[in-house]
């Protein structure tokens, strides 16, 4: 009885001081809202809502002694999504007319908070012209602060000294702006991380430095992916599938995505090309697309060649057909000018599977 | 009714409902088909003409003059109401705003004829199920080795000859198997094979289970014979995929040698027949909203399919 009294004052007493944090923090946030509307006011991108921002702000100092505000009762109530949120911070309504998806945003923990904290002008306008100055264009901004919102957290000093990096290891401009596009989870990157990144990709299929730079360009996530993850699809390559070293940095340079799949699909892969198509080690590392491609897929095509009596892949024979033909382009493709059949044909092939 | 294009994503997402035949991959899960028609077909509502974001209309004194120029002055007024913007809230379609019951499921290694009911077509495919309609699989064995599922991703168990099988032998013990089940349909009724009710109830039609408890064979042929392997038709209801694989390694028994089950492929569902299936390179919206309009030209063909709630036709228990 005592022990439930005291168990409910503590549970009273911890949601005021929850409810206190709240409403400093809603406070603060209205503090800041109101500032962004002001220096809105001085921008002339939107204007259309002048006036309007005017009468509001006057009424947001008429209400600064009062402690709770309940005309613009939005502003107060928590929210699961930044959509609430829009129609008042100017941050985000700059977001949305860059493109950047809030609603991806704000599904990962604790970015939502973030972004709702952060000033265009202060924050977010450093960055961007950052970025411009490292040639990127306009179009890909979206898509990366979409992928990767916590750059506006990275010192600006930290970001050059990564760019110089890249630069250092004479990365040309078209590579750095491609893995900075590509991979916008790169600048997060310390440079000394990078630095043991890109060595133990050399050391690891012993690259030659043009080679390591071609990966790091073709591919710029790999670099930054997870390492146990790469760990293990480099043992599937050389222990599981017994590609020799020469073989995998081969493999690894043209077709660096293979790193990142899972690497039980990859054994299925390979399972079905080596034993069931019957392909060479050689000849899988000259078309690498064979192992970047979904088994089911291998699986119908070659199967109906096999069915037309066109599946020879001894380019010392007639009939030649090429492996890395099988994959390219869509089943219409396929059927017209490697199958040489029709679409009917094939779609009564595979509902006999 | 002339056809007319539509680019408007609510008109479509309006009509989408019905049933939905789609020819399953083998080794492909239910869940996993299901997951990725859902998925395509929100792909393609969201890539089609969308609704503009509401518009947000501010309190604000104008000046009203009382002349025409009103409304004008109202809509600058207005403003696009950003929180409804396809940025903030995310896309407008999602999975879970199509609901979707499968007629009856397929196993894992068993490919063929799937029925979907979407949105209000999942009230048709409840219907449809209760009524129990035949299925007609195509089997095919490999004789001569024995697996510990009598399916072909399992471990080899058993080998044997096969050289003493031919296609009567097998024809002949899969007439036999046909007659008894049959024969233990009629006995699960309570009724004797050789009397005057018996042949009443087999005139007013196909005597059906009355719950899905029980499997029930119709009908066993055999088709194709190419050694080792051998195809069967096979027309069941309330059959799953470990029940067939049982039946064609119990066959392989009684012909004196083992087999397992190395294809298991659904051909027709009541009058759904594979032909008019949905191939998983097709499964896009415009395939599947052809599927749709298909398969209610069947359901219009054959009214039954739906309310059959004749008593007689059922067997009890």
């Amino acid at each position: 009885m005592f022990c439930s009294a005291i168990r409910n004052i503590l549970r009273n007493s911890l949601n005021a001081a929850e409810n206190r944090a709240i409403t400093s923090q809603i406070r603060n946030l209205r503090g800041q809202q109101t500032r962004h509307e002001i220096e809105v006011l001085a921008s002339p991108s939107i204007s259309s809502k002048d006036d309007d921002k005017k009468k509001e702000s006057a009424e947001h100092k008429g209400s600064k002694e009062v402690a709770l505000d309940f005309r613009n009762r939005e502003a107060h109530v928590p929210s699961f999504n930044l959509a609430a949120y829009v129609n008042n911070s100017s941050t985000l309504q700059q977001f949305i007319s860059l493109g950047v998806n809030l609603h991806s945003i704000e599904r990962r923990k604790g970015l939502g908070d973030f972004v709702l904290k952060l000033d265009f002008e202060k924050n977010v306008k450093p960055y961007i012209t950052f970025l411009v100055d490292q040639g990127i264009s306009p179009d890909d901004f979206a898509r990366m602060f979409t992928k990767n919102p916590l750059l506006f957290k990275e010192d600006l000093d930290d970001l050059q000294t990564r760019v110089d990096y890249l630069k250092s290891k004479r990365f040309s401009d078209e590579a750095r702006q491609r893995i900075l596009t590509h991979n916008p989870y790169w600048l997060m990157f310390s440079t000394r991380r990078v630095d043991r990144r890109l060595g133990y990709f050399q050391k690891e299929f012993k690259l030659s430095g043009h080679d390591l730079r071609l990966l790091a360009t073709r591919e710029p996530n790999v670099i930054t992916y997870n390492m146990e993850h790469l760990r293990k699809s480099v043992f599937t390559l050389k222990e599981e599938m017994g590609f020799n070293a020469k073989e995998l940095s081969a493999l690894v340079v043209r077709k660096p995505r293979l790193l990142m799949i899972s690497p039980d699909d990859l054994v299925e892969r390979f399972c079905y090309i080596h034993q069931d198509m019957g392909l060479p080690h050689a000849q899988i590392v000259q078309c690498p697309e064979l192992l970047a491609s979904r088994e089911f897929r291998l699986r119908e095509r070659h199967e109906f060649l096999k069915l037309l009596g066109r599946a020879q892949y001894d380019p010392q024979k007639d009939l030649y057909i090429s492996p890395k033909t099988i994959v390219e382009g869509n089943n219409f493709y396929f059927i017209r000018n490697v199958a040489k059949s029709d679409l009917e044909t094939f779609d009564l092939f595979l509902k006999t599977r | 009714m002339a056809l007319t294009k539509v680019y408007d994503a609510a008109t479509v997402f309006k009509h989408m409902s019905g049933i939905l035949n789609v020819y399953k991959p083998a080794g492909m899960k239910v869940t996993h088909v299901r997951n990725a028609i859902l998925s395509n077909i929100c792909k393609g509502l969201n890539e089609m003409e969308q609704r503009k974001p509401r518009q947000l209309r501010e309190n604000r004194t104008l000046l009203g003059t009382g002349t025409a120029a009103d409304h004008v002055l109202h809509n600058i007024g207005e403003q696009t109401d950003l929180s409804d913007h396809l940025l903030s809230t995310g896309p407008r379609y999602l999975p879970r705003d199509l609901s979707c019951a499968t007629v009856s499921s397929l196993g894992d290694h068993t490919s063929g004829v799937l029925l979907f009911g979407i949105n209000r077509g999942t009230g048709q495919s409840s219907s449809i199920r209760k009524n129990r309609p035949v299925r007609v699989y195509h089997l095919i064995g490999q004789l001569g080795s024995a697996t510990e599922n009598h399916l072909p991703d399992s471990r080899v168990t058993m080998r044997s000859n096969h050289r003493h099988v031919s296609a009567d032998r097998i024809s002949s013990l899969a007439a036999s198997m046909q007659a008894s089940h049959q024969r233990k349909m009629f006995e699960l009724c309570g009724v004797d094979l050789q009397t005057q009710e018996a042949y009443e109830l087999a005139c007013r039609g196909l005597l059906r289970p009355a719950d899905d408890s029980q499997p029930v064979v119709y009908g066993i042929k055999l088709i194709h014979f190419e050694r080792p392997h051998f195809t069967l038709e096979l027309h069941a209801i309330n059959e799953t995929q470990e029940y067939l694989a049982t039946l064609v390694h119990d066959m392989a028994l009684d012909l004196r040698t083992v087999a397992h089950c190395c294809q298991l492929r659904c051909v027709r569902h009541a009058h759904f027949d594979v032909t008019d299936s949905l191939l998983r390179h097709a499964w896009h919206l415009p395939g599947i909203i052809k599927n749709l309009r298909q398969q209610r030209d069947i359901l219009k063909a054959h009214p039954q399919l739906l309310r059959q709630q004749r008593v007689e036709l059922q067997a009890t228990e």
